[in-house]
């Protein structure tokens, strides 16, 4: 896992996935104050960021590689 | 407009990861070519993303809004008449002599195929280039942050540049490359809802077609003549003026765009970088376009939306994005959207200061000032360079505060020299009788002759400094007649002083001319979907079809 922060796909997974649970966190707590908008976008961030996070780069994709 | 708990922590978060991006990269820092040229080692998804995000600056998103909103569909012309063709011949044509002769930069390579002085003129127009770019658009960033958060000038600045100069100074090149990847992402699904929400209440694209006047919502139909259409172009004007040579001469040459293609690991992924960000990049005018067009449509509809005004009381084009964003986002998304603008603007600035810390290092300082010192004194060099790239951009900023007039003179003379700039590439690559004295005169009479024909037409109140010949209706009409002036000065000088003095032998020439190049047979054993020519060719029937949906 803490070797995957290494990857560019995985570190932009993470991203989209922590803003996801910002933008649906947020809906949830306060359905008055955060619109639909944010539980939507929040969806399909969390669905990118996972995704994101779950591709498998190939060793040479890898930053941690990538000079070796 | 507000911002809440949420959306100043997705600002921070965004802050916290670029910043972390570069301390990732930073342990792998070795060497200057692991700095400034990223060793030639960054996987093909990655360059070609990062590309398009290195264009994806503050001008083109919150330019393009404005361009959409004041001239309509005709702005998609940018992505395809002008961009998406000149990325294909820069992948298909252009690569194998940048990749191929091994040089680290597009100076460098003016330097192989030519003589110094000529690599010396595009150097360090290309370094005092950079540098003013990434100041204005750190500029821009602040005096917008500082018009709709009231968020102070000075902190804006330091903030946005400081953070700009952490991950640079930290991971180089590569740094910088993997956060355009993370900012074109933010940028595109950042602003992706601003677009559905806003269409649905203009009532979609027929909504709009019904609202707005037929020029604004056809890209060809009225530039038969030029008085039909917003832009005051004629359709031939604009193809020679926009499709080739601005777009060809900004998209080829200009080393910001093309170092992306350049740390490619091999042949093959350097000359499909630029195709593949074709891909993106021709969907762009959804994100960058539409918004402008939508704008308009809601203030004609009446529906509670307008874009805000100068002080003279005329339309501010330049803050239809923004005020759409203010406009449409709540709490959370508005911080998506901030955030997205400010990935826009920190991924120009990036995009500059890398190419420049490139170029200063490797075309001026290694070329010029001191030679043969060990690879360590040039990391430190590109390093300290980087910082100080920064604080120019920094003073750039102030300066273009008190005189406001400076923005307008920058983009002016750069204009001037991004010009005749492709027709000396192409002339260098694809004949190789043109000469290093050719070349040298043909830039400076090519760049001469742009300044001359600004200063002798007149657009919105602008140019005509010598005498005003010629009116022409719209600014962006004369930039592209100033360009094609400049580029036919410069392709027949180059042509005229190069028949008159001494070519280099042709054993010099080998890998930087086409008819000196032999092909290379292991490229052309793939299977077509991963070589340039095939995956280009279908591009470019892509493109052709959207003018024509568009038309």
């Amino acid at each position: 896992m803490f070797r995957r922060i290494n990857e560019l796909s995985f570190v932009i997974g993470l991203f989209f996935t922590m803003v996801a649970i910002i933008l649906i966190g947020g809906f949830m707590i306060s359905v008055t104050m955060f619109s639909k908008a944010n539980l939507y976008t929040g969806i399909v961030f969390l669905v990118f960021g996972l995704a994101m996070m779950l591709i498998r780069s190939g060793p040479k994709n890898d930053v941690e590689n990538k000079n070796e | 407009m507000n911002l809440n708990f949420a959306d100043y922590l997705i600002i921070l978060l965004y802050f916290g990861f670029v910043i972390g991006v570069g301390f990732i990269i930073k342990k792998k820092i070795r060497s200057s070519n692991d700095f400034l040229t990223s060793n030639r080692s960054i996987p093909l998804w990655i360059t070609s993303l990062a590309f398009i995000s290195a264009n994806l600056g503050a001008q083109e998103v919150i330019g393009m809004v404005a361009s959409g909103a004041k001239y309509g569909i005709m702005t998609v012309h940018f992505y395809w008449v002008g961009a998406i063709f000149a990325m294909v011949f820069l992948g298909v044509f252009m690569m194998p002599f940048y990749y191929g002769s091994k040089a680290r930069s597009v100076p460098e390579y003016l330097s192989l195929r030519f003589d110094e002085k000529t690599r010396g003129l595009n150097a360090v127009s290309f370094a005092v280039m950079t540098v003013f770019s990434s100041g204005i658009s750190l500029y821009a960033l602040a005096k917008l942050l500082e018009i709709i958060l009231h968020w102070s000038f000075d902190t804006s600045i330091w903030i946005a540049a400081g953070i700009v100069m952490i991950y640079t100074f930290l991971g180089g090149l590569t740094s910088a490359v993997y956060n355009e990847v993370l900012q074109f992402f933010l940028i595109v699904m950042g602003l992706s809802p601003l677009v559905i929400i806003s269409l649905q209440e203009a009532g979609g694209w027929e909504g709009i077609k019904a609202t707005l006047q037929p020029e604004l919502t056809h890209a060809w139909k009225y530039m038969g003549n030029a008085e039909d259409n917003p832009m005051g172009l004629h359709f031939m004007s604009l193809i020679f003026g926009l499709g080739f040579v601005m777009s060809f001469g900004y998209w080829c040459t200009d080393f910001l765009v093309v170092q992306r293609a350049m740390i490619a690991k091999n042949m093959s992924a350097a000359q499909r970088t630029p195709i593949v960000a074709a891909i993106p990049k021709m969907l762009m005018p959804l994100i960058v376009v539409l918004p402008g067009l939508i704008a308009m449509a809601l203030m004609q509809q009446s529906k509670g939306y307008s874009i805000p005004t100068s002080e003279n009381g005329e339309l501010d084009y330049t803050m239809t994005l923004p005020s759409l964003i203010a406009h449409y986002y709540p709490s959370g998304l508005l911080g998506v959207g901030l955030t997205a603008l400010m990935a826009s603007f920190m991924s120009g600035m990036a995009g500059n200061v890398t190419a420049f810390n490139t170029v200063f290092t490797y075309d001026i300082y290694q070329s010029y000032f001191v030679r043969n010192k060990d690879d360590r004194h040039y990391l430190y060099v590109g390093k300290t360079i980087t910082v100080i790239g920064i604080l120019i951009s920094i003073a750039t900023a102030y300066i273009a505060r008190t005189f406001n007039n400076i923005n307008d003179f920058l983009q002016l003379v750069f204009g001037f020299v991004n010009g005749p700039l492709f027709a000396t590439f192409l002339l260098g690559m694809f004949w190789k009788r043109t000469t290093g004295h050719g070349a040298f005169w043909g830039l400076v009479l090519g760049t001469a002759a742009a300044a001359i024909t600004h200063g002798v037409t007149v657009a919105e109140g602008k140019g005509g400094w010598i005498a005003e010949w010629y009116t022409i209706k719209s600014g962006m009409g004369q930039a592209f007649i100033v360009a094609a002036v400049s580029w036919i000065v410069n392709f027949v000088s180059t042509i005229i002083i190069s028949l008159f003095t001494k070519p280099k032998p042709d054993e010099e020439l080998r890998g930087l001319v086409y008819s000196l190049t032999p092909h290379q047979p292991e490229l052309t054993r793939q299977p077509w979907y991963l070589r340039a020519g095939p995956l280009g060719m279908i591009l470019l029937i892509i493109t052709v079809i959207l003018n024509l949906i568009f038309f």
